[in-house]
């Protein structure tokens, strides 16, 4: 009559008891083998699309060198004349590529995107979550993400169409009169342009990516715990207080994801910002509403005429800037989540699944 | 402070029963002719009370009862909720709370709040105790240290915590949050804590810490405390109060409330037979 229940059963149960057994679905079963199998096709994709891509561009990697990186010309060469062969690759004679202006366009028009984008999209979202009537909410909220559905290519007629022009023509020029010779702002003088260019482009960025942000963001802030911003709001905190000390730390680490969203989106916008950037090759612009190029914008629009090189040189070139562009996004990520992982592990609690 | 009595005579078509005892103290909080409601519906009717300075009073009721959303008006927590309205006064502390006028921030200042479970901000242990402490820009920076160590030994948190004031309270335990929450209505010196069932997620131990807290801060602190759990009412409160139905039923001395109640429906609860 000494042992009890329990300890008969405990007893009588195998040695092994405690350890994790899965019941019938031995290891292989067919939902284990189809889940392992979804769950490599992504990672298989990124890494055979890197691969076929620095194939393509390799024989461009060893031709222009590291000079590619830090370069500022952009000349395919001459086409009609003989072709040249250094270094083992075929080119045109004279051909000689670097994408510096490319890579600094491409994160200068994507990090000035996001200047705009951020305050405007964390704006909204609060205002449209916290502050708008119930059914007004939906409404807005509707219109938000039917933002996010326009085509770029409309932003793009719309940039090079409406947006640009009437910019440098009514606002750009008040802007570079009035802006002081000091540190940023004197990026901010001098020619205006006909709309074409950085600012423009940043702008159209910005409010393309705009949608991914704000309805994240307003996705998140409904999500905060009603109890923790109650008892801010019960220890005597305004409502601003209440946004900035508790709504926004729980949800930060949300919104700094959604802002490599939208920054991953703006680094690799191809179309409008090839409609309203000027596509100039091998210069920088002087000041913010300068014509420039970005990576995207220039393999879209220089593909036709590099594939009339024919050495192939031209189109290895536009791979190995691609290849380039995706590295910079997949940092980009990286970078994000690193920043994610600091801000979550300091004061939001474990398992709430953001 | 000025003395009030309560009429018990006032409104003898009441069916509610007022103990002697209430009115004969001094009266932190005095409600006359309260009803609230949200849109069409009406949660408190005429609810007449008094709660005496420096007490603990339960209110106790069946969910549904309106207990909560009467504790919530006292420091006008509802006032976002849509289609809240009040009628009636509300007097706490000689200001009326339902006024327009009122100062809101102060009146939270003044009368603290411990939810139904701990609901630490997200930020470290430390900047919680001192979170109402910068609202309220109550104090220097260079207090801060001393504050924080104030408030923490005065739930029996400091210990703890004490070489940790910079972690996340998530990983605090249950129990200990809640303490770290009151720690944190404490800073800000309250004349009264509202609570809306404080224990009701927390394990027995943690439970007991915290019911003798109450009891230890009580004269200096005026406790409403909204519970489920009898049991609870009568280990910790002097008064209790027993909603029914939007109305305040029956209130007087707990053990009176306990032992010897007056209405039908205040004898069904506490015996268990409804809510």
């Amino acid at each position: 009559m000494a042992t009890s229940v329990v300890e008969d059963a405990l007893a009588n149960s195998p040695d092994d008891h405690g350890k994790f057994i899965p019941a019938k679905l031995g290891r292989w079963s067919p939902i284990t083998v189809i889940s392992a199998l979804s769950t490599c096709v992504p990672l298989l994709v990124l890494i055979g699309i890197l691969t076929i891509l620095f194939k393509k561009a390799y024989p461009a990697i060893k031709y222009n060198g590291g000079g590619f990186l830090i370069g500022r010309n952009w000349r395919p060469g001459n086409f009609y004349a003989n072709p040249v062969t250094t270094n083992g690759v075929q080119h045109p004679l004279l051909a000689s590529y670097g994408a510096l202006p490319l890579i600094i366009g491409t994160l200068e028009s994507s990090v000035i995107a996001l200047i705009f984008a951020i305050p405007l999209s964390v704006g909204a979202a609060v205002i449209v979550a916290k502050k708008l009537h119930p059914r007004l909410r939906g409404f807005v909220g509707a219109f938000l993400e039917l933002l996010a559905g326009i085509p770029s290519v409309v932003f793009g007629l719309w940039g090079a169409l409406t947006l640009g022009p009437l910019l440098s023509r009514d606002i750009y020029p008040v802007i570079a009169s009035h802006a002081p010779n000091i540190f940023i702002l004197k990026y901010f003088r001098g020619s205006t342009g006909a709309g074409e260019g950085l600012l423009t482009s940043s702008l159209i960025l910005g409010i393309m990516i705009i949608p991914i942000i704000a309805s994240t963001t307003r996705d998140l802030i409904a999500q905060v715990p009603r109890l923790a911003e109650e008892g801010a709001f019960a220890l005597g905190m305004t409502e601003w207080e209440v946004t900035r000390k508790v709504t926004f730390p729980w949800i930060s680490a949300g919104v700094i994801g959604a802002t490599v969203l939208g920054f991953a989106r703006a680094l690799g916008e191809t179309m409008a910002v090839a409609m309203v950037s000027g596509v100039v090759l091998g210069s920088y612009p002087t000041n913010i509403y300068g014509t420039f190029t970005t990576i995207a914008a220039t393999i879209v629009s220089q593909l036709d005429s590099a594939l009339t090189d024919a050495t192939g040189l031209a189109v290895e070139t536009l791979a190995e800037a691609a290849l380039i562009l995706m590295l910079i996004t997949l940092l980009a990520n990286v970078g994000a989540r690193l920043l994610v992982r600091r801000v979550a592990s300091t004061s939001l609690p474990i398992g709430r699944g953001v | 402070m000025k003395d009030l009595v309560i009429d018990r005579e006032e409104d003898p078509g009441n069916k509610t029963s007022q103990r002697t005892d209430v009115s004969t103290s001094r009266t932190i909080l005095n409600v006359r002719h309260l009803d609230i409601g949200f849109g069409d519906k009406h949660v408190i009717q005429d609810v007449n009370l008094a709660m005496p300075t420096g007490s603990i009073v339960s209110l106790i009721g069946p969910t549904g009862s309106g207990k909560t959303t009467f504790l919530r008006s006292v420091n006008r927590l509802n006032d976002k909720v849509s289609g809240f309205w009040t009628k009636g006064s509300i007097n706490l502390l000689d200001q009326e709370v339902l006024s327009k006028e009122i100062d809101l921030l102060e009146l939270r200042r003044q009368v603290g709040m411990l939810f139904q479970r701990p609901n630490p901000f997200p930020m470290s242990i430390k900047d919680n105790v001192l979170a109402g402490i910068k609202a309220h820009k109550m104090a220097p920076r260079a207090a801060y240290k001393e504050i924080v160590q104030d408030a923490l030994e005065k739930v029996g948190l400091w210990k703890a915590v004490y070489d940790r004031l910079d972690d996340s309270p998530f990983r605090l335990s249950g129990g200990q949050q809640q303490l770290l929450c009151l720690a944190r209505s404490l800073a800000v010196q309250p004349k009264v804590l509202l609570l809306d069932e404080p224990t009701s997620a927390l394990d027995p131990i943690s439970v007991e810490a915290v019911e003798n807290l109450f009891s230890k801060l009580v004269p200096e602190i005026t406790f409403i405390v909204v519970t489920h759990s009898l049991a609870q009412a009568k280990r910790i409160s002097d008064y209790t109060m027993f909603f029914f139905d939007g109305k305040l039923m029956e209130s007087g001395v707990t053990s009176e409330i306990f032992e010897n109640p007056q209405m039908p429906e205040t004898q069904f609860y506490i015996s268990g037979r409804i809510g």
